[in-house]
């Protein structure tokens, strides 16, 4: 481990504070980065962690504060100016383009070339080195958007070798990867600190925290809390630093475990035999009673999302029979789901869940509205009641109802699209990733509600790559492998153990223990991994 | 198609090598042209083979055929001007804009070529000023666009108003052209082949090659070309400011390259008619962008290509020598343009469909 | 907090959506007021209203009745470029059914070829609706398709002739008054009414935006998308037929060729100097108003300042740029670097906020500044 106390710092920023009408999304915020560390920037959404990188990167201007690299002091004034400065930025959403090859996006900007024109042969040959240096063996000339999301990713990592950048911000890199992935990702992260690199990483995920960063800086509500060695800091008070409360909070989320009643014997809500799509799921039966919880398990791609919108009628079935409180009822699209009380919460919440630029109010409103009909509208006073009931309910902060909801944080946009599901009075409600990249307190409030709305009648599908909070909320836990339920595993006594899962998913593979691409949350089987 | 035989090749160990990366280059190929951004153009073809294939069937008589280099010398004398538009049309289209403005400019060029030739200034000046102008228009359009944010539809519709309202200013009437080194330069011509079969290369046609040839090098093997093809996805050039090109430089010199592509339009439709007129042009834009999507290119952005536009301005000007060999009302043209577009666009929808499954 | 009310005010004034737009509109009237004295004043003459105040109104009906339909379609982020043609289209129908009726002087021989007209120009936006909500064809160009061949159609109803009638009850509704307001100005009033409460009093705007903001998001949240966006682009066809009757009306000559030529573009343009963003979403009627004033004044003012009307497309073009420029983000952010006293603390007003181009993630706007 290099131990950066004796170096300078290479990015050293003081007093940062930014202003968005009517926000200060930061206030005198000081952030230093050293050569050959890996650094963690944490916080709880809307805390101030992207809003901080990019001011680094030149896409926010500052209105007050210093930014030093390598002791010099320097204004960034664009996305260009940060890339001569030495600062590479690879983004969550793969920022890359995808018509173009491979090569073009690694090399583009610093292309080799004869005369005006572009050399397309050394272009390919010096991007096959970089991808080498990766240890990425993919055809330079293909289509970026051919690949997965993870050596997409890598190709972005690749271009910052290129321009050999001093600062590489990893902003989420690893939300969508799976652990071999993430392996991988970690393998050439350390590769790059040991060259000498300064790295700034962002992750949700804290075992990923404590198994590759050096320092800890962490945020809350814009402000800056403190700087932290990892060695320092254990786990409970990073999270206790991170959210400003004690552990009282958190253990509630355990609280949610308390024995409940499915209805067992009653008409299943939902039944399904036989559901599938070519290339997605195959031959899914699947059977959710009220007040159940069904949690679907597996990894990404498994089958467990895809099963979920078939049921929803997001996608539309090729074949397989749905009934309906015993009554046969094919669903076909949304619209259907909706009248037949089935709702579903897509796990990508901004392409599909947010309408951006319409208030809370109407955000919660449109399912509800969508059920009545575009001809009859919500009595004001009527929706004025239900948008006040959940505002206080979930906790959505700020509790007004007429801000656009775009300005919301992400966990604040994730429980007004709950109130939005909810206000609907639904039978089954499917959750995809209701927690993904939100913050612990809102974390709990939804898996509270859950159980909540369990205990009244409502039947549950709950999808989370975070097995615990699966094991948590859920009766019964489906496995899902290679787009088939391979197991069925009872829960009703929560006496399931992530291991228990993990063997359920391993069970029909092939004897690969290294190559069993656990949920990155997994915490001891991780560490072994890296041990 | 045959392979090399022992006896023609000296070491036959080498040969095998030769003839595996054949192979390799067919299926790489095959590949290419297969994938789903390369099959509208592959469309566009075969309904190119399909309409020159009916064409020779109905209109072939026993003396001539209605395939003939004739027929596409004659396309091109009629349309070069319109491949030129379309070719500036297709950077803009790629990055997701589009430029309703150049029916207008072309108007308002060869008006300002009539009107300035009579009154002595040379040949020089005035071909390259009446360029000049379009390409003035195209970077007013660029900096509405870059600068303040505004849709280049709405950016392109003001171009469009002011171009149509200063050649009304210029002149309400058609004015001819009676000028002699203009005359020369639109009458010149490489003539081949003798008779009825006479077939010609025109300036405007080697002008208009040019052009294309320009624009394909710009698009396929330089910076600029690749961040035009950058623009157009990935979040409107977000993307591309993100990984530190100039993605507003970009899209300012693609409203100046299509603009200076109407000017020379401009010119070259002046040369065939010889005259400049207010009225010029009115929909002349929508042809242009007809042949652009004809030729293959979204008009989403991100995908296509120059040669594809080739393509569609035969295709465009195919259908109109089809319809006057039907001996069709000129309105006709329209009605049929509409459906060969909607063909196209149902075709390019149904491969998007199927790219998605 | 700090700012006192009337900074309140005047930032609000300053900062709504419609402040450049009014303001273009009320310069236009006064230019035209101080260059030609009366020009706003309104007689009553044989118990109608006369002056060029109603002559802008009666003038703007056309317009304003396209930028209607156009502006529910540009909400669901949308455009239909073939209002113009089918303009063409519905005129042709009414008046070649007049032409070929025995009683077309009777109203209710009128009133079936009016209804004949819209019932054609409806089909009309069915088949754009079709093609955009069914098929999934871009917008612009599944509108082109009709606004290349529509005027071929129309060409084919009216056998390429200009076709000319003559008709009383038809000739009444380009010409007549109700009320002492002439007829059309009555007849857009009416239809303004109709859509803003058809948009406002339902839930058919909220949906309409939500498609334009996010279409995905919105079929999930069970909205109809199909069946709302072929309703705004049937409504802009129907209201399309309207207009071109209503525009037709007072010569009573179809002429195929010219009759909406360009129409689309104006109709587009009253839109966006309303504020409505092309990109989609947020959509604003009364703007539209504005808008349709706007243009109608421009091409009065062109008259009144004696100026050869040809030129007429100079100042639309002047006039978009300006009330674009001046409603762009960009401009705004320079005025309030330049520290201008207008400064408040109120943040800008929604739509220029909510621009797609410019949000604040938009690095483009960064490198312009730098």
């Amino acid at each position: 481990m290099s131990h950066p106390s004796g170096h300078a710092p290479v990015v050293e920023m003081t007093g940062i504070t930014i202003e968005f009408p009517g926000v200060k999304a930061l206030d005198s915020v000081s952030f230093r980065l050293f050569p050959g560390e890996v650094h963690a920037l944490m916080g709880e959404n809307g805390a101030g962690k992207s809003t901080l990188i990019k001011a680094l990167t030149g896409v926010y201007q500052i209105a007050a504060g210093t930014v030093n690299i390598d002791g010099k002091a320097v204004r960034i004034t664009g996305t260009d100016a940060a890339q001569k400065a030495g600062i590479s930025t690879v983004y969550q959403e793969v920022n890359l383009c995808g018509n173009l090859s491979v090569a073009e996006n690694i090399m583009l900007g610093h292309e080799p070339r004869f005369g005006p024109f572009i050399s397309w042969r050394a272009l390919k040959a010096q991007a096959a080195t970089f991808l080498a240096r990766l240890h990425l063996d993919i055809d330079p000339s293909s289509k970026l958007s051919e690949h997965s999301i993870a050596v997409q990713q890598l190709c972005a990592i690749a271009r910052s070798t290129v321009v050999q950048a001093k600062v590489l911000i990893l902003d989420e890199p690893t939300s969508s990867l799976q652990q071999a992935e993430v392996d991988e990702l970690f393998a050439v992260i350390r590769e790059l600190r040991d060259q000498g690199v300064a790295i700034l990483f962002v992750s949700h995920f804290l075992d990923q925290i404590y198994e590759i960063s050096d320092r800890i800086t962490v945020l809350r509500n814009g402000s800056f809390i403190g700087e932290y060695m990892v060695s320092d800091l254990p786990r409970l008070q990073l999270i206790e630093k991170m959210i400003g409360r004690s552990g009282a909070e958190l253990e509630k989320i355990d609280k949610t475990s308390e024995r409940r009643d499915p209805q067992q014997d009653a008409t299943p809500i939902y039944q399904a035999a036989g559901l599938g799509k070519f290339g997605k799921v195959e031959n899914v039966d699947i059977t959710v009673h009220p007040g159940e919880i069904v949690g679907l398990a597996g990894l990404l791609g498994s089958g467990r999302t895809e099963t979920a919108r078939l049921m929803a009628g997001v996608d539309r079935p090729e074949h397989g029979e749905t009934s309906l409180r015993g009554k046969p009822t094919p669903i076909n699209d949304p619209k259907t789901a909706l009248k037949n009380n089935i709702v579903y919460s897509s796990e990508d919440r901004k392409k599909e869940g947010i309408i951006g630029d319409l208030t809370v109010r109407e955000n919660i409103a449109l399912a509800l509205q969508s059920l009545r009909g575009v001809w009859r509208p919500i009595p004001k006073a009527e929706l004025d009641t239900i948008v006040e009931r959940y505002l206080t309910a979930l906790r959505i902060y700020p509790a007004n109802p007429n801000m656009l909801i775009r300005n919301l944080s992400g966990g604040n946009q994730q429980k007004v699209l709950l109130a939005r599901w909810l206000a609907t009075q639904p039978e089954l409600l499917i959750l995809d990733e209701p927690t993904r990249g939100i913050d612990i307190g809102a974390k709990a409030d939804i898996q509270r509600l859950v159980v909540e709305q369990a205990r009244e009648g409502m039947g549950f599908v709950f999808i989370s790559s975070e097995f615990e909070e699966v094991l948590r909320v859920s009766d019964r836990v489906l496995i899902f492998k290679d787009r088939v339920i391979t197991d069925d595993l009872d829960n009703a006594e929560h006496t399931l153990t992530s291991t228990d899962i993990l063997h359920a998913i391993a069970a029909l593979t092939d004897a690969k223990p290294r190559d069993a691409a656990q949920p990155a949350t997994h915490a001891t089987v991780t560490k072994e991994h890296n041990a | 198609m045959t392979a090399p035989t022992v006896t023609t090749t000296p070491a036959p160990q080498g040969a095998g090598s030769p003839q595996r990366s054949w192979g390799d280059r067919a299926a790489k190929l095959w590949h290419r042209m297969t994938t789903p951004s390369t099959l509208p153009l592959m469309g566009t073809l075969v309904t190119l083979i399909l309409m020159l294939v009916i064409g020779q069937m109905r209109y072939s008589t026993e003396r001539r055929d209605f395939v003939s280099i004739k027929l596409f010398s004659n396309l091109f004398v009629d349309n070069s001007y319109l491949l030129v538009l379309a070719v500036g049309m297709t950077f803009v289209i790629l990055t997701g804009g589009i430029d309703l403005s150049v029916g207008a400019v072309v108007a308002l060029v060869g008006l300002v070529i009539a009107t300035l030739l009579p009154t002595g200034l040379p040949l020089v000046i005035v071909l390259p000023l009446a360029v000049g102008i379009g390409s003035l228009f195209g970077f007013m359009i660029g900096v509405m666009v870059h600068y303040f944010s505004i849709q280049p539809f709405i950016a392109s519709l003001a171009a469009m108003f002011l171009a149509r309202g200063l050649a009304n200013v210029v002149s309400v009437q058609s004015v001819g052209i009676d000028h002699d080194g203009f005359s020369a330069l639109a009458g010149w011509s490489l003539k081949f082949g003798e008779g009825r079969d006479i077939w010609k290369i025109n300036s405007s046609m080697l002008v208009a090659v040019a052009v294309l040839a320009v624009a394909y090098l710009l698009l396929h093997h330089t910076r600029f070309g690749r961040t035009v093809y950058g623009v157009g996805v990935g979040d409107r050039g977000n993307a591309i400011q993100l990984m530190g090109l100039n993605a507003g430089r970009t899209t300012l010199w693609v409203y100046v390259i299509s603009g200076t592509c109407a000017g020379i339009s401009g010119v070259l439709f002046a040369f065939y008619t010889k005259s400049g007129f207010n009225l010029t042009g009115i929909g002349m834009e929508l042809d242009a962008i007809a042949a652009v999507v004809i030729g293959g290119t979204v008009l989403t952005g991100g995908a296509g290509y120059v040669l594809g536009t080739f393509l569609g301005v035969t295709v465009y000007g195919l259908i109109q020598v089809m319809i006057a060999r039907e001996g069709l009302d000129s309105w006709w043209t329209k009605v049929f343009i509409g459906v060969v577009l909607l063909a196209f666009v149902l075709l390019q929808r149904a491969i998007a469909r199927k790219k998605v499954r | 907090m700090t700012t006192s009310p009337v900074q309140r005010i005047v930032g609000a004034v300053w900062h709504h959506r419609l402040f450049w737009p009014v303001v273009a509109l009320i310069v236009l009237l006064l230019a035209c007021q101080i260059n030609s004295p009366g020009f706003l004043s309104i007689d009553v003459r044989n118990g109608a209203l006369f002056g060029q105040p109603i002559d802008i109104l009666r003038t703007a009906a056309t317009p304003l009745l396209l930028a209607l339909g156009m502006a529910l379609v540009i909400a669901t982020a949308g455009i239909d470029l073939s209002v113009g043609a089918v303009m063409a289209i519905s005129l042709a129908v009414s008046l070649t059914y007049l032409q070929g009726s025995a009683s077309a002087g009777e109203v209710p021989t009128v009133m079936a070829a009016v209804a004949l007209g819209i019932g054609v120009a409806l089909l009309c936006g069915m088949f754009n609706g079709f093609l955009v909500s069914v098929l999934g064809i871009q917008p612009f160009i599944a509108t082109m398709i009709l606004m290349v061949a529509g005027r071929g159609i129309a060409m084919l109803i009216t056998q390429a002739q200009i076709t000319t009638v003559t008709s009383a009850p038809f000739k009444f509704i380009g010409s007549g008054s109700v009320f002492g307001l002439p007829t059309p100005v009555v007849i857009a009033a009416v239809v303004f009414v109709i859509v803003a409460v058809i948009v406002r009093r339902t839930a058919l705007g909220m949906m309409l935006e939500s498609i334009g903001i996010n279409r995905e998001a919105s079929r999930l949240a069970g909205v109809n998308s199909r069946g709302i966006t072929w309703f705004a682009y049937a409504l802009a066809g129907v209201l399309a037929g309207l207009a071109g009757i209503v525009y037709g009306a007072p010569t009573m000559a179809a002429d195929a060729n010219n009759i909406g030529l360009m129409k689309e573009m104006d109709a587009i343009m009253c839109v966006v100097l309303g504020g409505t963003l092309l990109s989609g979403g947020k959509f604003y009627l009364s703007g539209t108003v504005i808008g349709a004033l706007i243009l109608t004044t421009i091409e009065r003012a062109v008259i009144i300042f004696h100026l050869p009307s040809q030129i007429t497309p100079l100042f639309k073009a002047i006039v978009i740029i300006a009330v674009c420029i001046a409603q762009s983000p960009e401009l705004r952010t320079w005025l309030h670097k330049a520290g201008g006293r207008m400064r408040t603390k109120t943040p800008p007003s929604a739509p220029s906020t909510t621009a797609s181009t410019s949000s604040a993630d938009d690095p483009r706007k960064e490198v312009a500044v730098s």
